[in-house]
């Protein structure tokens, strides 16, 4: 339910409210005498913000939201009119007072300004491939963080989300893996402030707990002329976040706000049902006579007998029946409503101009108890203090709550392997677990654990910047930027006493500093002479500084379950405590050059200088150089009327960026004082070998080659972009093995190379374009091909994927791409008529002679045994291609977007395949079980049923390996705009609402067990394990579908 | 006013200059707040301590993790046939119990890697504690002799376990010259173990320790180990090394006669696996274990999944005895009796409840009923319990086995070896009945009833090359020997483990792979 009380109650959110009102006063300067007035429209609409400027002058001013402006201009000046998207007018005073203006749209669209590293370009102007990412795409769907909103709109991005938790586990890839040891995540820089790379606690990275709502544009520099800027941290590619600013001409203020609820989405789990698994249950404890007849003989499993087990009065009937058939994942999950509030104001007039924004969000997640809840503020500030001295700031505030119920597989896992014979709780109001049934593997139900564990992760994030620009002279500027980003983590955790029970309650507190700071300072010249020639040039230095520091403290055993994790020390058993502390600084100093002839042929030269502090003593510094080069082909006499061709432009570019994200101080030697060793039954702490110094280790390097053409047909209603790259990553940050008799297991060095290699294709098409009705299209694919070209030693690498629990998952072998699948082939299973076969296996299960109905391997070297010798490359959770295809319709006022995400050739590795298909009766399994061997059913790939202690086996193999390719409904939106009568009427400016279902439908094989876009949960979430496992699949969050309504308010 | 801001940008410019230049390369320096180097590390005597801490720490990856289901110390057990498993959920320890492990399998890969570890830690502790001024001196002396058994200890199991193998005996740096080792003559590894030894018994430590380290007792009966396999395979250095076994061992056994409070053999085998005479009489040497720092890792002895502990029924299963074995117990034996030997059958539902029956055998030497629960007495859910290393039976049997050899027909040989059936509560024969050879295999018979799953059975198979067949009550030649637990023959190549795949590859100096095995 909506809460009764509107958005904004305590006095500490009127506090600010009132700070921002007394600031919108100080704004409001004393208006100037009028000379020329006048309205500037487009087919008959008032643009808001249109520039007006006297010609010659330096000041000017914009349009208001009715179109209107004025301007002091003497009578025979001449006033200038610009607006992005339209083409420039000079219009004569001519001594008239009122001038009204009509601008006709630049159907060519070409001025759209992009920001670029250290500035911004027009997109005509750009010889590198950056994807730009609007205001309108990045609200189509009202999402927690920005990274979710990315996802299919740029070429050459992929995003996953691999949970459906809120804020969600998502992971941004560009361009492939450029690294092993070292992160591949994309550097995100907000506003000329650069936020920390690594991920942070949950999978989650920092770009997370931003308010996606106050971001106005996204630009994604992907190949090294672009990149090369940010020198060492633009291997991964980065990603330019510009937040709303104010804009002068009267006051503005919006307000946005969403109701959604989740449900649970079109992929469900299978599992068996009460009767079900009783029946799968006896059968298999009859079938441990056929597959251990000799222990079955000396009487091992009479206490297994299920008929034994049934007797529990509160779950059978006297018959053995079951009085309960529980569905756990609904028991498990909840659709409750979730709310989402933005409140903006901006303004300003032509000196200065600010906006402030409020958000207030609060998502309810799809399973019990799971929720994010994010308080966001926002303040910019722009003011041109002198002709030459423009000064701004922005701060930027955001405290974000969440209780994570997937830190761990165990609420997922349980969703699958509950009983379903088990009722949530007894009528006596104690939980009902699998424990209470005998011989099952003890766990607790779902429902119990989501509400009796606490994993509270308190973020909250403080990003301020001040900058200043000062003209030194025509065309020459100095930028001063200073940035700061601090942000603080608690993570507080309990279990109960009925949860934790051997420990009787368990409770812990952490705490987290990461503090950045920055001080950039750069020059930026502008110049065009003889006519044909512009240059624009730049050069600057920098200081970056990194800050961590961590404390946290935990215990166990409480007498109540009151405190939580309020009250350590009521704890009285095993306390713990641990503190640590690193940093890590920058020094660096870059310049671009770009050279334009004729407006025709362009060039760029990049270069960077960067020192880490990470490096050895000797490898400190590094230089990263690019090079790009543009032809605007439809310049040309031969095509610049060409009716058929609008636009037309080849570029290429080639360039080297770095990595430098490791953790710090990997080129020292280090002792480690975390041994323990235990003497007198008491912890006594030791210090040891740790880390083998490298006083060599410097960065890693990944030049990149960019061929990209932009083609523009028929007046740009149809647009093209292609690219294709070509990136090798040498000198890769690794984790090299050494011989483990030095003691030590690896040493980080600079050895291996790696390539992704890629064509990125998006074209954008206005199919019809009536005056009532509009139809227009996107589609974009990407395709990105990974190989391991060279390692720091013949061997493999493994455990480079989540979850090796059974075996190695994930190898990274040269020739390979990285982090391949690895295991078995399961070829079925041994059929009656090749009993005899079967049986000259040396057995894989306990010792027990294998059997027809037992699994039958590809015995590869032949011996007649299935060990590692029989295991090989067996997937590759990377896809063919993905990409996604957006239809938008226009009738009227009415909107409708349908938005398509795709994926093929990705493989899923299904980790759960162990746990619920190959061990049946120690917990519930898939409804796959069903279809077992029988001598019926002989051509089935699952053994036959028996008790695991009649020899199962299980194993990384082929089985496990699922088709992931799909086709998802991404979102479906309808919206309604409301004409400009009805909110004139109503005296706003803007009245819009909308309905939309994000993931409403899936195509994918009916095989999978859950959504295709998966990692694996538990444990493995931390940077290292991570970089391989997507696609693995053990047991997460299930992905809701939701249903949005949403309403925009403009006053 | 141009000129004016030309001048300030000026001297901003400088200013950054001039920060460039003096602040920059401090800027970039790096020290670790969090983590010593070994530049600032090892100036006072307390760095002692914490050096041999961290070499007594490493000795727990004996029960480390060894995939779903198993830990290290399985590697020892499932090669034997004396175990078997509830469970086939790990594919490396399938293998070893079908003896059709490589050097790909983890357990043969987690225990080199272990073993080098704690060798590296010895080896930096004996490299820098002797620089360490001022320091006690007799101090120092003690850690010094507790690294050097330490290494010894992973030495020993080295070299049985693989033959030839590298002799790192200084702190390694990615320098240095034996980085890149080859394998050295197990010769010179044997030596060095005598040698770290002999020197080790010379470091004035105690007798016996209760706070769980290093002893005088530990140390002499290690030695008398190392003597006792010396004689026998590989190295067969026969009669003269059966006797310094048997020296040692008499060394052990003459003291704890003396001081029957100090050293001798527990009255009842519960008390084998009690957390209160942890380190204690029979204990000569144990690993550590305390649940806030790490549990006892044997709990893989559990049945599958049946509710014996205050876990619930949690158990894996996958070390469980071979009902060959168990019956190949003397009618009567003390050992075989359920819970008051070294098995059991039946047992309390949740450790403490209604007894219920089992339905097969499984290991009790290493139940803590304190942490599990008993009859009527919940268990604490804390396995604080050591892993035995050394018994003091074991130091009687070696002595049996050595006198045996040197002086057949020994009263003080016999009279050892009938200590251990006197507490099995079996009549032995008098000691007349025996001839050397009967009497050699009534004490072989004997270590593997009373030694079982402590990790020493597969080394008295390769040392003996002979494998107590539990059908015949006989011993088989170690070649052509059926496990029971897998219905496999050893092999000759079974003698040793296969070097690890990886690690050859990554140090190409590491050749050839022992006999057998695919590289």
């Amino acid at each position: 339910m909506i809460k009764k009380r509107p958005p904004f109650v305590g006095w500490k959110k009127g506090l600010f409210l009132f700070i921002l009102l007394g600031l919108c006063s100080l704004f409001s300067f004393a208006q100037q005498t009028i000379i020329v007035k006048g309205k500037v429209t487009s087919e008959a609409q008032p643009l808001y913000g249109v520039s007006v400027t006297v010609k010659g002058a330096t000041s000017g001013t914009t349009t208001d939201d009715q179109g209107n402006y004025s301007i002091n201009a003497s009578g025979n000046a001449e006033l200038v009119f610009t607006f992005v998207g339209f083409n420039t007018q000079t219009i004569k005073v001519n001594n008239r007072s009122t001038i009204n203006v009509e601008l006709a749209a630049d159907t060519k669209s070409l001025e759209d300004v992009v920001v670029i590293g250290y500035g911004t370009a027009r997109k005509s102007d750009l010889t590198g491939a950056v994807g730009t990412v609007s205001e309108a795409k990045l609200r189509e769907r009202s999402v927690s963080s920005l990274s979710q909103s990315l996802a299919g709109k740029v070429t050459g991005v992929q995003v996953n989300s691999n949970s459906g938790r809120p804020g969600g586990r998502t992971n941004v890839r560009i361009r492939g893996f450029s690294s092993i040891n070292s992160s591949n995540n994309p550097l995100y820089v907000i506003d000329g402030v650069m936020m920390p790379i690594n991920n942070q606690t949950q999978a989650s990275q920092a770009i997370d707990y931003i308010n996606p709502n106050d971001i106005v544009s996204v630009e994604i520099l992907k190949d090294a002329s672009s990149t090369a800027i940010y020198g060492a941290r633009g291997a991964n590619g980065v990603i330019l976040i510009t937040t709303k600013r104010g804009k002068s001409g009267p006051g503005k203020v919006t307000y946005d706000v969403d109701v959604s609820v989740p449900t649970i989405g079109p992929i469900r789990t299978k599992v068996l049902n009460a009767k079900e698994f009783l029946a799968v249950e006896d059968l298999a404890y009859q079938n441990m006579a056929k597959y251990d007849p000799v222990g079955w003989a000396a009487g091992k499993y009479v206490g297994r007998n299920p008929a034994l087990a049934r007797t529990d009065p509160r779950l059978f009937d006297s018959n053995g029946n079951p009085k309960y058939d529980t569905n756990w994942l609904e028991e498990a999950t909840q659709n409750k409503l979730s709310q989402n509030h933005q409140l903006g104001f901006s303004g300003g007039n032509e000196h200065s101009t600010f906006s402030a924004s409020l958000g207030y969000r609060d998502d309810q997640g799809l399973l019990l108890t799971s929720y994010l809840r994010r308080y966001s503020a926002r303040f910019s500030f722009d003011s041109e203090i002198k002709p030459w001295l423009k000064v701004g700031g922005t701060l930027t505030y955001n405290n974000q709550q969440e209780n994570i119920v997937d830190q761990s597989d165990q609420v997922p896992r349980s969703i699958v392997e509950d009983f379903p014979f088990l009722p949530v709780k007894y009528e006596d109001g104690t939980w009902a677990d699998n424990r209470n049934y005998p011989n099952a593997e003890g766990r607790d139900n779902v429902v119990h654990r989501l509400t009796d564990t606490r994993y509270i992760l308190n973020t909250q994030t403080t990003i301020g910047s001040l900058y200043s620009n000062i003209n030194l002279a025509k065309g020459l500027e100095m930028r001063t930027v200073l940035g700061t980003n601090v942000l603080a983590q608690e993570n507080l955790q309990s279990q109960s006493r009925t949860l934790a029970r051997n420990q009787k309650g368990t409770a812990s507190a952490e705490n987290r500093r990461e503090t950045f700071w920055s001080l950039e300072n750069y020059f930026t010249y502008n110049k065009r002479f003889a006519e044909i020639h512009s240059i624009t040039g730049l050069l600057g230095l920098s200081w970056q500084e990194t800050d961590f520091f961590r404390s946290g403290a935990s215990i166990q055993n409480f007498s109540t379950d009151y405190f939580g994790y309020n009250n350590l020390g009521a704890g009285s058993t095993s306390p713990g405590y641990s503190s640590n502390s690193s940093k890590f600084a920058f020094n660096s100093y870059f310049g671009r050059v770009n050279y334009s002839l004729m407006d025709k042929y362009l060039v760029t030269f990049t270069g960077r200088a960067d020192g880490s502090s990470k490096f050895g003593e000797t490898k400190k510094y590094a230089f990263f150089p690019s090079a790009a080069l543009a032809w605007r082909v439809s310049e040309e006499n031969f095509l610049k009327d060409n009716e058929v061709i609008s636009n037309l432009k080849v570029r290429t570019s080639y360039g080297v960026t770095g990595n430098s994200e490791i953790p710090s101080y990997s080129s020292l030697a280090l002792l480690s004082s975390n041994y323990a060793a235990i003497v007198n039954n008491s912890r006594v702490g030791g210090t040891g070998i740790n880390r083998l110094a490298n006083p060599n280790l410097r960065w890693e390097k990944t030049a990149q080659t960019d061929f990209g053409i932009e083609l523009g047909l028929l007046n740009n209603r149809i647009t093209l972009e292609a690219d294709y790259y070509y990136r090798k990553t040498t000198d890769m940050l690794l984790d090299a093995p050494v011989p483990r008799t030095s003691g030590y297991g690896s040493i980080r060095k600079n050895i291996g190379s790696m390539e992704n290699k890629g064509i990125e294709l998006g074209v954008n098409a206005v199919i019809i374009d009536k005056e009532n009705f509009n139809w227009s299209s996107t589609f974009n694919i990407s395709i990105n091909r990974n190989k391991v070209l060279s390692l720091a030693t013949p061997s493999d690498i493994f455990n480079v994927g989540g979850a090796n629990f059974t075996n190695p998952t994930n190898i990274i072998r040269v020739g390979e791409a990285a982090g391949s699948f690895w295991g078995l082939v399961r070829l079925g299973t041994w059929s009656e008529a090749e009993r005899a076969e079967a049986a000259k296996f040396v057995s894989y299960r306990n010792g027990l002679t294998i059997l027809p109905g037992d699994i039958k391997y590809l015995d590869v070297n032949k011996d007649y045994a299935i060990t590692d010798a029989d295991r090989m490359i067996i997937g590759n959770g990377s896809p063919d291609g993905w990409g996604s295809f957006i239809n938008n319709f226009r009738y009227r006022n009415f909107g409708l977007m349908i938005d398509l995400q795709y994926s093929y050739g990705n493989d899923i590795l299904d980790m759960t395949s162990h746990s619920s298909e190959d061990r049946v009766s120690l917990a519930n399994s898939y409804r796959t079980v069903l279809n077992a061997w029988t001598p019926e059913n002989q051509n089935t790939p699952i053994a036959e049923l028996r008790d695991t202690r009649a020899g199962y086996v299980t194993n990384v193999d082929t089985r496990w390996i699922k088709d992931g390719s799909f086709i998802r409904g991404r979102n479906l939106l309808l919206s309604y705009d409301f004409s400009h009568g009805v909110t004139e009427k109503l005296r706003l400016s803007k009245l819009r609402i909308y309905a939309s279902a994000q993931n409403a439908f899936i195509f994918a094989s009916d095989e999978l067990t859950s959504d295709p876009e998966t990692t694996p949960t538990g444990g493995y979430a931390d940077d290292g394990r991570n970089v391989f496992s997507q696609g693995q699949h053990w047991h997460s969050y299930p992905k809701p579908t939701i249903y949005l309504l949403g309403l925009n308010i403009g006053l | 006013m141009n000129f004016n801001i030309i001048k300030k940008a000026g001297a901003l410019i400088l200013c950054g200059t001039m920060l460039l230049a003096s602040g920059c390369k401090k800027f970039l320096e790096e020290q670790d707040p969090s983590n010593l180097t070994p530049n600032n590390f090892y100036t006072i005597s307390e760095h002692a301590e914490a050096s041999i801490a961290a070499v007594y720490a490493d000795t727990r990856f004996f029960g480390g993790g060894a995939g779903i289901f198993s830990s290290n110390w399985q590697l020892l057990e499932a090669v034997t046939g004396t175990s078997t498993t509830e469970t086939a959920q790990n594919s490396d320890l399938n293998n070893l119990y079908s003896l059709v492990y490589d050097g790909n399998t983890g357990h043969v890969i987690n225990w080199w890697n272990g073993l080098y570890r704690v060798i590296a830690n010895a080896n930096m502790a004996l490299d820098k504690v002797p620089g360490l001024t001022p320091m006690d001196e007799a101090q120092k002396n003690k850690i010094l002799g507790e690294a050097k058994f330490l290494r010894a200890w992973a030495y020993f199991y080295a070299v049985r376990l693989w033959g030839d193998i590298p002799l790192i005996t200084t702190p390694q740096t990615a320098n240095s010259e034996d980085f890149f080792p080859g394998r050295a003559a197990q010769e010179d590894v044997y030596n060095l173990i005598v040698k770290d030894l002999t020197e080790a018994e010379a470091a004035g430590l105690p007798w016996m320790d209760a706070s769980g380290r290093v002893s005088l007792a530990a140390i002499k009966a290690q030695l008398a180990r190392v003597y006792l396999t010396m004689a026998g395979q590989p190295l067969n250095k026969g009669a003269a090394y059966y006797q310094l076994a048997a020296d040692k061992a008499k060394e052990v056994i003459d003291y704890a006669n003396a001081n029957p409070g100090a050293i001798n053999l527990f009255s009842t085998y519960g008390e084998v696996h009690h957390v209160n005479t942890e380190n204690k009489l029979e204990h000569l040497f144990e690993l550590q274990y305390l649940a806030d720092v790490a549990g006892n890792p044997m709990e893989n002895m559990f049945p599958n999944f049946k509710p014996v502990s205050v876990y619930g029924a949690n158990g894996t299963g996958s070390t469980v005895p071979t009902l060959s074995f168990y019956q190949s117990y003397e009618p009567g034996d003390l050992r075989a009796k359920d819970q008051e030997g070294y098995f059991y059958t039946s047992y309390y539902h949740n450790g403490d409840g209604a007894p219920f029956d089992l339905g097969a055998p499984y290991i009790f030497k290493h139940f803590n009923v304190v942490a599990f629960g008993t009859q009527g007495v919940k268990g604490s859910a804390r396995n604080d319990l050591n892993v035995p290393q050394i018994r003091y039976a074991e130091v009687l049997l070696t002595y049996a086995e050595a006198k045996n050899e040197v002086a057949a027909g020994d009263q003080s040989a016999y009279d050892a070896f009938k200590r251990i059936r006197d507490r099995a509560q079996l009549v032995t024969p008098a000691i007349g009945t025996y001839t050397q050879e009967t009497f050699r295999e009534a004490v072989w018979r004997e270590r593997w009833h009373e030694l079982c799953y402590e990790g020493i059975t597969w080394f008295d198979m390769v040392r003996l090359r002979k494998v107590y067949n539990e059908t015949t009550n006989g011993f088989d030649n170690f070649v052509g020997h059926v496990n029971k637990s897998s219905n496999q023959p050893l092999q000759e190549k079974h003698l040793l483990f296969p070097l690890g795949v990886q690690e050859m590859l990554n140090n190409p100096n590491l050749k050839p792979q022992n006999p057998g095995y695919p590289q």
